[in-house]
């Protein structure tokens, strides 16, 4: 008697699947304590400046005015997690989707599965996603939480923290897909990582010209001043970058930048030969 | 998925949820303070509960903006700063740091009060007030200068407190911190710190200080009814004034000037009766400014919106602009000479 053959899973079905068993083992991964470190600092940080605030301490002062709640968060936002969170979480997890399995020697179970194997790195960025915004999300949403009321109204700021969490949403798609690639196509991806964000990010933002278009951050941080709270610190920001790209061309380069670089990150997982070193 | 990994990602959407409904709940209904705090500069503490307005001035940064240096080269500075500082060791441009003012709509003179924070020279002030018929005392726990008008020389005394026969006070009220006004204001400062029954308990007084956005070199928030009693102001101007009930101005000096009048009034209706008033004035000032080009430059700076009860009103008066008007100023000064001789 024959067995009715099985057809593979489509792209998506196989995607799917890779991505439920990789969110377990990437959420409960030690990459997790360092992320939870990460989003958590800033958490504390509110708690501990709302605590003060509620005790009656001036606060933070900016030339003897103190600065209220939504400038604060602001800033915070800016700093934590625009500036920092989003592109060290994009390495640690992003150059990790593919490098990690063939450091374990297990990517050769994931490749002898009847799936396609660009839905192994779509599975694992689409679990990276997820990951990464259901924990960092909630930590932006605490220290709004606690640090607007500081002089600020909930209701005035609810739009300004629909975009901040969209900007830091889109930023870690985008720089997952980036890292995706240095995973999938080098051999030390995460040192790649770390340069390209703290070495060339940083250097071609101050580099006069059109070098900065060649960055991510550009981009992502030209978005913020849509988003931020406050004039004063959207001026500062401005300043800084002193032709900052307009929302939609910044929309529309980080989409292009997430489909290219998923899109040829998926084909080196599925052309190259990964040789397993004994 | 592992059913703890389940509870996590639920967990994490909860807090998410809970915020953004949080959020929406407060964005519909335009408040949900959450147990909110007040904003603004410390000496707020200071201030009575019933002030009806406060202005702050952040005399350090003006002094060092790029703005006063480009002034200092049209307006020279008077003797009566040099004076001033010959007898009290303050050099305004460099010792002090910010203002603060506040008074009451019931007998502002008696309650009006100035918290000048800066870096003071306590026993010289106190000589110079002393030196005058001054007294020493203590209210509170806090250094007092008292200075009857009737044991004093009048030179030594604001005009309106020797004509009002009011008690002028100055007390040290932290370090760096002077309180300067009647004798009643002064003690009522103290009070209001040691009670925390002051400004900061005014919540219509702080949502309007709350707004000011962080930054500004100077601000004034105020009821309006406590300058329709100034007897300052002509009752023409009274009468023909729609009913506005607060109103905040605020200013950021840096190489320009940057600014922003915001007027609340009673209702929609007469908020646009004052932006009526506020364009018809607009297009008058285009209209008799002639040829004049720095008139014409500063009512181009000008511009007004507002929505509602709201009325507000911006200028931006940029560093190139400053240049302009400071060499208009100086082609004016060169040829008024020529004019006389002739």
């Amino acid at each position: 008697m024959t067995q009715p053959q099985r057809n593979a899973p489509s792209l998506a079905t196989a995607s799917l699947r890779v991505f439920e068993m990789s969110l377990g083992e990437m959420l409960w991964s030690r990459r997790t304590i360092f992320m939870g470190l990460v989003v958590g600092l800033p958490v504390l940080m509110a708690l501990v400046i709302r605590l003060f605030d509620l005790a009656g301490a001036s606060g933070i002062r900016i030339n003897n005015m103190a600065v209220n709640g939504p400038a604060i968060f602001g800033l915070m936002v800016w700093a934590f997690f625009v500036k920092f969170s989003v592109p060290v979480l994009g390495v640690f997890y992003g150059t990790s989707l593919i490098a990690d399995e063939v450091e374990d020697k297990t990517i050769t179970y994931l490749f002898t599965r009847p799936i396609a194997r660009e839905a192994v790195l779509i599975g694992k960025y689409l679990a990276y996603l997820a990951c990464t915004i259901f924990v960092v999300l909630p930590s932006i949403v605490l220290v709004w939480l606690l640090v607007i009321p500081m002089g600020g109204s909930l209701g005035a700021n609810f739009l300004d923290l629909i975009k901040d969490l969209g900007i830091v949403a889109v930023g870690l798609a985008v720089y997952g897909a980036v890292f995706a690639v240095i995973g999938a196509y080098f051999k030390r991806p995460l040192l790649i990582g770390l340069a390209f964000i703290f070495g060339w990010e940083t250097a071609v933002l101050a580099f006069p010209g059109s070098f900065k278009m060649l960055s991510v951050a550009y981009y992502l941080q030209g978005l913020v001043p849509h988003a931020m709270p406050n004039d004063s610190f959207a001026s500062m920001m401005q300043a800084f970058f002193q032709e900052p790209p307009s929302l939609t061309g910044s929309l529309a380069t980080m989409a292009v930048i997430l489909v290219v670089f998923l899109g040829f990150a998926a084909r080196i997982v599925a052309r190259r030969e990964y040789v397993l070193e004994q | 998925m592992h059913k703890r990994t389940r509870y996590f990602m639920v967990g994490s959407a909860a807090i998410v949820v809970l915020g953004l409904c949080t959020g929406l709940v407060a964005f519909y209904n335009g408040g949900l303070s959450l147990t909110s705090t007040s904003r603004g500069p410390s000496e707020m503490a200071y201030l009575p509960a019933d002030a009806a307005m406060v202005g702050f001035a952040n005399v350090r940064e003006v002094m060092t903006s790029e703005f006063r240096q480009k002034m200092i080269a049209v307006i020279p500075s008077g003797e009566e700063r040099d004076e001033f500082q010959r007898q009290t060791g303050i050099d305004i441009e460099y010792d002090i740091d910010t203002v603060v003012a506040a008074s009451t709509v019931v007998d502002p003179d008696k309650h009006a009060l100035v918290l000048v924070r800066g870096r003071f020279n306590d026993g010289q002030i106190e000589g110079v007030i002393r030196q005058q018929g001054g007294t020493m005392e203590q209210y509170n726990g806090v250094r007092m200068v008292v200075a009857n008008p009737a044991n004093m020389t009048p030179d030594g005394m604001p005009r309106d407190v020797v004509e009002k026969g009011e008690s002028f006070a100055l007390a040290f009220l932290e370090t760096g911190l002077l309180a300067v006004g009647s004798e009643t204001a002064v003690k009522a400062a103290i009070d209001a710190k040691a009670s925390g029954n002051n400004a900061t308990t005014n919540d219509e007084l702080m949502t309007y200080i709350n707004q000011i956005q962080t930054g500004q070199s100077a601000w004034a928030v105020g009821r309006f009814d406590a300058i329709k009693g100034s007897p300052d102001m002509p009752d023409q101007v009274k009468q023909h004034l729609p009913a506005v009930q607060w109103f905040s101005v605020s200013t950021r000096v840096n190489g320009g000037v940057t600014g922003t009048l915001r007027a609340e009034a009673a209702d929609d209706a007469s908020a646009e009766n004052l932006r009526d008033v506020v364009r018809g004035g607009l297009a008058m000032g285009r209209l008799v400014s002639g040829n004049d080009p720095r008139v014409d430059m500063l009512i181009n700076s000008l511009q007004m919106s507002g929505s509602g009860k709201t009325m507000s009103l911006s200028f931006a008066v940029s560093p190139e602009v400053i240049d302009a008007l400071k060499g208009f100023a100086e082609l004016a000064d060169q040829s008024q000479p020529r004019i006389d001789r002739q």
